[in-house]
């Protein structure tokens, strides 16, 4: 019985991470859209909700490695994951307060390194895995994302500068539009796969689910739509960091940014060396601008940005670890969970509320 | 060191990665800004009767247009194949 509560809240807890990381990173796909007109954004939203939700059912290719790659598969239990887990949602939902960008993905793993710390300690956690996966590919993607974007619109520029602005800039609006969607489905695609994958691993865990059966449908349908609710809710702090306080950009940067973001995305994933689409994307923003002029880019937002992305992995592994002690306090049961996930919710409301009362969203014309 | 890095990063797909990214990244906003030119192109000599050079700037954009298109396809592809 106490197996079954810790499972019903772990997968309720990977549905609210699904949900953050659709809300969170709903900005990597629309700011730019947003912010040079390509799409109002209320519409430029519900289409990423949309391609998100059919970028999940894209590629059923099981993410139950998720984890495997930075911790020993056998450490895995049900408490550990969910104390990754309260990590993850804990860090993308201080980021989502400060407005910063940052990586879901290494705020998982992260949490679920914290946890397994605690849980086990230094013997089960992989430390070549945590390098080669996640420090290594964290300096590799803004730096190549910046290159492409800043050499692209170079190019671009080459090409249209003698060109009416006008014409210019209705064509690389309805650019942004394809573009925009190749991210969407790009991201529906690579990141309900984690929450489909950490679903999995607790069913199986808990005997619920056999090792070699497939990801049930009814995790598949949960987890595509908790990222498009969560993309269609609209992270609007981070949209207005993204769209317009890194630069001010013009539709050529827009479409540089996301073309350029999508097609290293899309290589990076070709070639098996996955890359985080928001580091990519941010990136690709500050390379657009700084591609115009050096100066186009606001350097202290920038390194703001920078600082977020080095801290993601520290701080979800110790809210993870924290969280994952708090938990053993009330034993192996399934108290602990239940306590920590509704403090964890009451700590999410009163987030949401002192927001809500400390003014509007990104401004929207 | 740099045998602790290749044993810690598959260096392979990492110089590919970066490769392909430079390519299809600065290669899909080449193509589509040619589009644009050729588009624009095309409606100026139109404007002008310049019949010539509306066809040659017309078929500029398509085949521009079709570029963009076909690096659509192989990037659902890519996504599908994962």
């Amino acid at each position: 019985m106490d197996a079954d509560v810790t499972l019903v809240i772990v997968v309720g807890t990977a549905l609210a991470f699904d949900f953050t990381n659709g809300f969170h990173d709903t900005a990597n796909v629309v700011a730019t859209s947003i912010s040079t007109r390509a799409m109002a954004p209320r519409i430029a939203i519900a289409y990423a909700a949309l391609l998100n939700f059919a970028g999940a059912f894209i590629s059923l290719e099981v993410a139950a490695t998720v984890a495997d790659d930075v911790v020993e598969a056998s450490a895995i239990t049900p408490t550990v994951v969910f104390a990754g887990l309260i990590g993850a949602i804990a860090w993308n939902l201080a980021t989502w307060y400060y407005g910063l960008p940052s990586s879901s993905s290494h705020a998982l793993l992260g949490g679920v390194v914290g946890s397994t710390l605690a849980a086990v300690g230094t013997s089960a956690v992989l430390a070549d895995g945590v390098f080669g996966k996640i420090l290594i590919p964290a300096v590799v993607a803004p730096i190549v994302a910046f290159v492409v974007g800043a050499l692209a619109i170079v190019c671009a520029y080459r090409i249209v500068g003698r060109l009416r602005p006008g014409s210019v800039n209705r064509g690389y609006r309805l650019g942004q539009v394809a573009s925009g969607g190749m991210l969407a489905l790009a991201h529906g695609t690579n990141d309900a796969q984690k929450t489909m994958g950490v679903i999995t691993l607790a069913l199986v865990a808990n005997g619920t689910l056999g090792a070699d059966e497939g990801v049930p449908f009814w995790v598949v349908v949960s987890a595509a739509s908790a990222i498009a609710l969560g993309t269609y809710s609209g992270g609007w702090r981070i949209i207005r960091t993204m769209g317009t306080r890194i630069i001010k950009m013009d539709a050529a940067q827009g479409f540089s940014a996301q073309g350029a973001g999508a097609a290293v995305i899309l290589a990076s994933s070709h070639f098996g060396f996955p890359l985080s689409t928001t580091q990519v994307i941010s990136g690709g923003v500050m390379g657009a601008g700084a591609g115009k002029r050096v100066s186009a880019v606001r350097w202290g937002v920038a390194g703001n940005i920078v600082a977020a992305w080095l801290l993601t992995f520290p701080a979800a592994a110790a809210v993870g670890a924290a969280t994952y002690g708090v938990t053993r306090i009330f034993g192996t049961g399934a108290v602990g969970p239940v306590i920590v996930a509704t403090v964890a919710l009451g700590l999410v409301a009163l987030a949401f509320a002192r927001r809500a009362r400390q003014g509007a969203p990104v401004p929207v014309g | 060191m740099s045998a602790l890095f290749a044993t810690i990063v598959d260096t392979k797909a990492l110089a590919e990665t970066v490769a392909a990214a430079l390519v299809a990244g600065v290669g899909i906003t080449i193509v589509f800004s040619l589009a644009i030119l050729g588009a624009s192109l095309f409606g100026e000599a139109r404007r002008d009767g310049r019949g010539g050079a509306a066809v040659a700037a017309a078929g500029l954009a398509l085949v521009a247009l079709g570029a963009c298109g076909a690096a659509i396809v192989v990037g659902i592809v890519v996504m599908i194949s994962k």
